[in-house]
């Protein structure tokens, strides 16, 4: 983004929902809906321009046969599907039955299985990690950490076991969350400044 | 003011905008009390600094490993294989947080290094999204990377998949291609699919780049090995790409230059105020009396 007009557009209403949120106002308010009102209709609208174009593409795959023919049939045949069960008469829209049926009866099971493979990649992961052959010093030491946390959370009893249990609870509270909270504060900086960089139109150094 | 006019003079003028402002102020009142506004408002001051703050200027670092695009694009020429870009499973408009869609965003200029990169080379890219208005922006970032290396005639070779809805979609899709690139770069939201995603890439590529902002799921990016953008690295990374080794040579030399004068000043200081050294007789060459 380039144009100083539209770098000056999301000043203006950036200062607009600021002042909004610091300023009990009603006519500010009301301007601030309208903006963000404004924001959510040019989305939508490009969300559903997006969609058409995919279909479009994925219907001229097929038809200049190129591409993955397979896969057009199927992402046409989906939408298809979606629409005609969302859309059709006296339906319900997104909260239609048949809407729900196909998502809970095709694309979570399909999920669900292949999620069901975590466990296995994951150790394989973690093999390939101990034995150097991928990863490095930072992997090594996190299968480490991890194994010792497994062995925190044994299930054993008496004093041993409430030791493991204490060493377990300490373990989250004070060194895991440490480094979560400090990785969530640099994320959320990092975030709002990336946000605001682009924006307000500054590249990377590299363009 | 001329009689008959009807045109304000200056001080009329200001009088009524500064009766119009007068008005809206009371008719205001502040949300919350005043020493939380202040604060907001210092945020705000901090987060501008920062976002004017020239930060390539003092990050030296190659992080993830992003400089070895060149390397990589050699590597896929001569294999006549091409290379993967993942932009994740967050999307631009799914229905995700927003966090996970910003995190798209920020693997578009990632995408527009490995896209510039490749064209240089005549290296055919596939990008993997499973949002459509993330496709055009994709397609958008990859003709702009022909374009700024007059390579337009290249532009044909490299393609955006869309892959479907949902986050399993781009794991399923990496795990069972049969097409095994030469390098493979992951950017963007990546969730429980994270480990089968980053695995099925892993598993057929010859290099792989990772990078995403999930804190949860830095374990799976380490795991996987290779070049990894982890935490806020990933949003750090699009900031600070860079194509020059020389520009990055320089900013690490002025960075130690930097630590060098601030480390004498503080063992200077240090002296002083333990009494050895008299900072004035030192610089003039008198003895203090």
């Amino acid at each position: 983004m380039r144009r100083p007009t539209i770098a000056a557009l999301v000043v203006v209403v950036g200062v607009l929902l600021l002042a909004d949120f610091l300023v009990v106002n009603a006519s500010l308010s009301e301007l601030a809906m309208l903006a963000i009102d404004a924001a959510i209709l040019v989305a939508a609208g490009a969300a559903l321009a997006a969609v058409a174009a995919l279909v479009l593409r994925r219907s001229g795959d097929l038809w200049r046969r190129r591409g993955d023919p397979v896969g057009a049939v199927l992402v046409l045949g989906g939408a298809a599907a979606m629409l005609v069960a969302g859309l059709r008469p006296r339906g319900a829209g997104a909260s239609d039955p048949a809407v729900g049926w196909l998502l809970s009866a095709l694309v979570v099971p399909i999920a669900a299985t292949l999620f069901g493979l975590l466990f296995v990649t994951t150790l394989a992961a973690a093999r390939r990690s101990l034995d150097g052959r991928a990863g490095g010093r930072e992997a090594s030491v996190l299968v480490i950490v991890a194994i010792v946390s497994v062995l925190f959370l044994l299930p054993l009893s008496g004093s041993v076991g409430t030791w493991l249990s204490e060493a377990a609870g300490w373990a989250l509270v004070i060194p895991i969350g440490a480094a979560f909270r400090g990785l969530l504060l640099g994320i959320a900086i990092l975030a709002a400044v990336f946000a605001a960089r682009t924006m307000l139109g500054i590249g990377a150094a590299d363009e | 003011m001329p009689r008959g006019s009807g045109v304000p003079d200056p001080a009329e003028l200001v009088t009524r905008l500064v009766r119009f402002v007068g008005e809206i102020l009371g008719a205001s009142s502040l949300r919350f009390e005043i020493g939380p506004t202040l604060v907001v408002l210092g945020i705000l001051l901090v987060l501008l600094q920062l976002v004017a703050r020239p930060v390539s200027r003092w990050v030296s670092s190659d992080a993830g490993g992003l400089t070895a695009a060149g390397r990589a694009m050699s590597l896929a020429a001569e294999a006549g294989t091409d290379v993967v870009v993942s932009l994740g499973a967050g999307g631009l408009t799914r229905a995700t947080d927003a966090l996970g869609r910003l995190q798209t965003l920020a693997a578009m200029p990632v995408l527009g290094h490995v896209a510039r990169a490749a064209a240089r080379s005549g290296v055919p890219l596939r990008v993997l999204t499973n949002d459509a208005l993330a496709g055009v922006v994709a397609q958008a970032t990859l003709e702009a990377g022909h374009a700024s290396t007059d390579t337009l005639e290249r532009s044909g070779r490299s393609r955006v998949v869309v892959v479907g809805e949902g986050r399993p979609t781009t794991a399923g899709l990496v795990m069972t291609a049969r097409a095994r690139p030469a390098a493979a770069f992951v950017g963007g939201s990546l969730r429980e699919e994270a480990t089968l995603h980053l695995e099925g890439l892993r598993s057929g590529a010859g290099a792989l780049v990772a990078g995403s902002a999930e804190p949860a799921q830095v374990s799976s990016i380490l795991l996987a090995g290779g070049g990894s953008l982890v935490g806020p690295e990933p949003y750090q990374a699009a900031a600070d790409l860079r194509a020059d080794v020389n520009e990055r040579t320089m900013v690490m030399a002025a960075n130690r230059l930097i630590v060098i004068a601030v480390a004498v000043l503080a063992a200077g200081s240090a002296l002083a105020l333990a009494g050895l050294i008299d900072p004035a007789s030192l610089v003039t060459g008198i003895a203090a009396e």
